[in-house]
């Protein structure tokens, strides 16, 4: 019971936040689904933080607190939400041009793997409930514990005395988790397997629904049956890692500034920063996930400034800073939370140790052509498919089927493809100057970095290639949100 | 149309392998390892502070590393330094605890079973 109010508390919180981005519009099918899924994550995000903060400022009535965050979502959700109208323009199959069996074959499939996924999910973590695999227990529920059980000596956790613990990550999924156990009054292994799974399935929908409103069904279902049949996407969603939760915020980003950009790219007349900001905090909810989100933040962050620059008339500073402004207003707040806890609370991280060491590994051509290699193998390998890597089949499909002319939300499509370029080559580079033996930091962590990466390439893939609507002879079509 | 079966044919082979290599029914009672070890350190965090920093010994090499983690684990918020020198030591032992030799400076005060044991240093009170 108590586990129910607190799903629904945080599905409230999540629903509402991502109400303050939205315009006052009647939700449609796919819409509605995309904004349940984000209110997952966000929520998670608002469980967490206020989690964080009511330890710092040794608030003990969490509950007070979670409904006062709640009375001030609904005061902004009635209050600041925005009544322009959003225009999207979007592909949108006439059913009649889908042939019958393509789109019967589509939905059989589509329907089977996400059965099959459900079923895999629900079995791993009835027979994992701690987590499958060791950073489960020897990291992100280890700090959920010291979080819980520690009471004002919650630091404890967080000490030096523990470097393989990695003090330094920071705290969206313990806190979060922490957060639940505090309302249930025990460490029931039931939450952090929840949250794995809802994250798992959340991604998968978010990647559906967005692909759905931007796409069409037929590369919303292309894309779904893609992600859903990645068995390491299913492995690692229920090991209770947090990689798919990392997962989830950098496709949450991404998916949410292709809306953007394709509404402002449709109708430049309007203001509206609401999906901006959204996938500000989005992106600073990668970062308070894990250290690799930070890099992915500075990457969305950096590719922003790449294309508002590029796109935009020089000397025009008032429009180039309405199409950042949100965007870093809303990282903001949660970046001071993270530089706090990276500056207050956790040891110095162990990347730039011994800054000698790292400028030897940084001339030594051996450890760029290791990486290499392992990168080219990690790309065929990396989703523990059967017989035919997915990555390979989608290349064939990007052949057979051909390139979108002229892709909607192409400005929001490069800002995003090169934020993705960029947080791989952060990757790279550190491993580069990874303090351990480099085969082994490759051998356990690649697969998941590529991972990270890995729904919302699904979603840029399917957004570029000319395939559902073009292949079915749909075409495109303008949805207008009215208020 | 083809490129779009071949890509559904190629995604439902991985299915099968998300199913085949899905956990059965049957293997499910058998509990996983940190469920035991949390069970296996039952009794000894009852005997300790209930945080603060206590010391840990257990079988020498990296394969036995995983043992001090799910001892963190079971512990927690007890910090376990892994290292002998602290008035209070766990011991975690996998294979033999009987024949093994007590480590230098510690003795020994509860022997719980199942390789889990706490010590005291012998110069502590």
């Amino acid at each position: 019971m108590a586990l129910a109010l607190s799903a629904i508390l945080l599905l409230s919180c999540g629903w509402l936040l991502v109400g303050l981005g939205w315009s006052r519009q009647a939700p449609l099918a796919s819409d509605l689904l995309l904004r349940v899924c984000l209110s997952v994550g966000f929520g998670l995000g608002i469980f967490s933080a206020v989690f964080f903060l009511s330890l710092l400022f040794h608030f003990t009535r969490l509950m007070l607190v979670d409904l006062a965050v709640l009375a001030l979502l609904l005061a902004g959700f009635f209050v600041l939400r925005t009544s322009t109208a959003i225009t999207i323009v979007h592909g949108a199959e006439k059913e009649g041009n889908v042939p019958a069996w393509l789109h019967r074959a589509l939905t059989a499939a589509f329907a089977l793997v996400l059965f099959a996924a459900l079923y895999a999910a629900i079995m791993r973590t009835l027979a994992h409930p701690h987590g499958d695999g060791w950073d489960a227990f020897s990291i992100w529920n280890l700090h959920a514990r010291f979080l819980f059980r520690g009471g004002i000596h919650w630091r404890d956790g967080f000490t030096p005395l523990l470097p393989w613990s990695h003090p330094d990550y920071p705290l969206l999924l313990p806190a979060a988790v922490a957060h639940f156990w505090t309302h249930l009054g025990n460490d029931a292994t039931a939450v952090p397997a929840l949250i794995s799974f809802l994250f798992t399935f959340s991604t998968a929908g978010l990647l559906y629904s967005a692909l759905s409103i931007l796409g069409g069904r037929v590369p919303a279902m292309l894309g779904g049956i893609a992600l859903l049949s990645t068995p390491s996407f299913i492995e690692q969603g229920t090991s209770q890692y947090a990689d798919v939760p990392l997962s989830f915020f950098i496709l949450a980003t991404i998916a949410l500034l292709c809306l953007n950009d394709n509404r402002e790219q449709n109708d430049p007349s309007h203001r509206y920063p609401g999906f901006l900001a959204l996938a500000g905090l989005a992106a600073a909810g990668a970062a308070w996930t894990k250290n690799e989100g930070l890099l992915f933040l500075c990457a969305i962050v950096a590719a922003r400034l790449v294309g508002v620059v590029r796109e935009n008339s020089f000397g025009n500073w008032m429009a180039r800073a309405r199409q950042v402004v949100p965007l870093l207003a809303a990282m903001a707040p949660v970046l001071l939370l993270i530089a706090y806890f990276k500056h207050s609370i956790a040891p110095p991280g162990d990347l730039f140790s011994d800054p000698a060491a790292t400028f030897h590994k940084l001339v030594d051509p051996a450890r760029y052509w290791a990486i290499i290699k392992w990168y080219v193998k990690g790309f065929f390998r990396f989703g523990h498919w059967l017989l035919i890597p997915g990555t390979l089949v989608m290349i064939g499909f990007y052949f057979a089927a051909g390139k979108e002319a002229d892709p909607k939300s192409q400005a929001g499509i490069r800002t995003s493809v090169l934020a993705l370029i960029l947080t791989l080559i952060g990757y790279f580079a550190v491993y580069l100057i990874t303090p351990y033996d480099i085969y082994w930091h490759l051998r356990f962590s690649l697969t998941r970095l590529f991972l990270q990466v890995w729904p919302s390439s699904i979603f840029l893939f399917f957004l570029c290639i000319k395939n559902g609507n073009d292949m079915c002879g749909a075409d495109t079509a303008v949805r207008e949100f009215e208020p | 149309m083809i490129a779009t079966v071949i890509f559904l044919l190629c995604c439902l082979l991985s299915t099968a392998r998300i199913l085949s290599e899905a956990p059965r029914p049957s293997s499910l009672a058998t509990g996983d390892i940190a469920q035991r070890s949390d069970q296996r350190f039952a009794a000894v965090k009852a005997a300790l502070p209930q945080r603060g920093v206590v010391g840990y010994v257990g079988d020498p090499g990296i394969p036995a590393l995983g043992d001090y983690y799910l001892a963190q684990y079971a512990l927690a918020p007890l910090v376990l330094d892994h290292s002998p020198n602290h008035s209070l030591v766990v011991g975690n032992f996998m294979t033999s605890p009987t024949s093994r030799e007590l480590p230098a400076g510690l003795r020994l005060v509860t022997d719980f079973g199942d390789g889990v044991m706490l010590f005291a240093a012998k110069d502590a009170r």
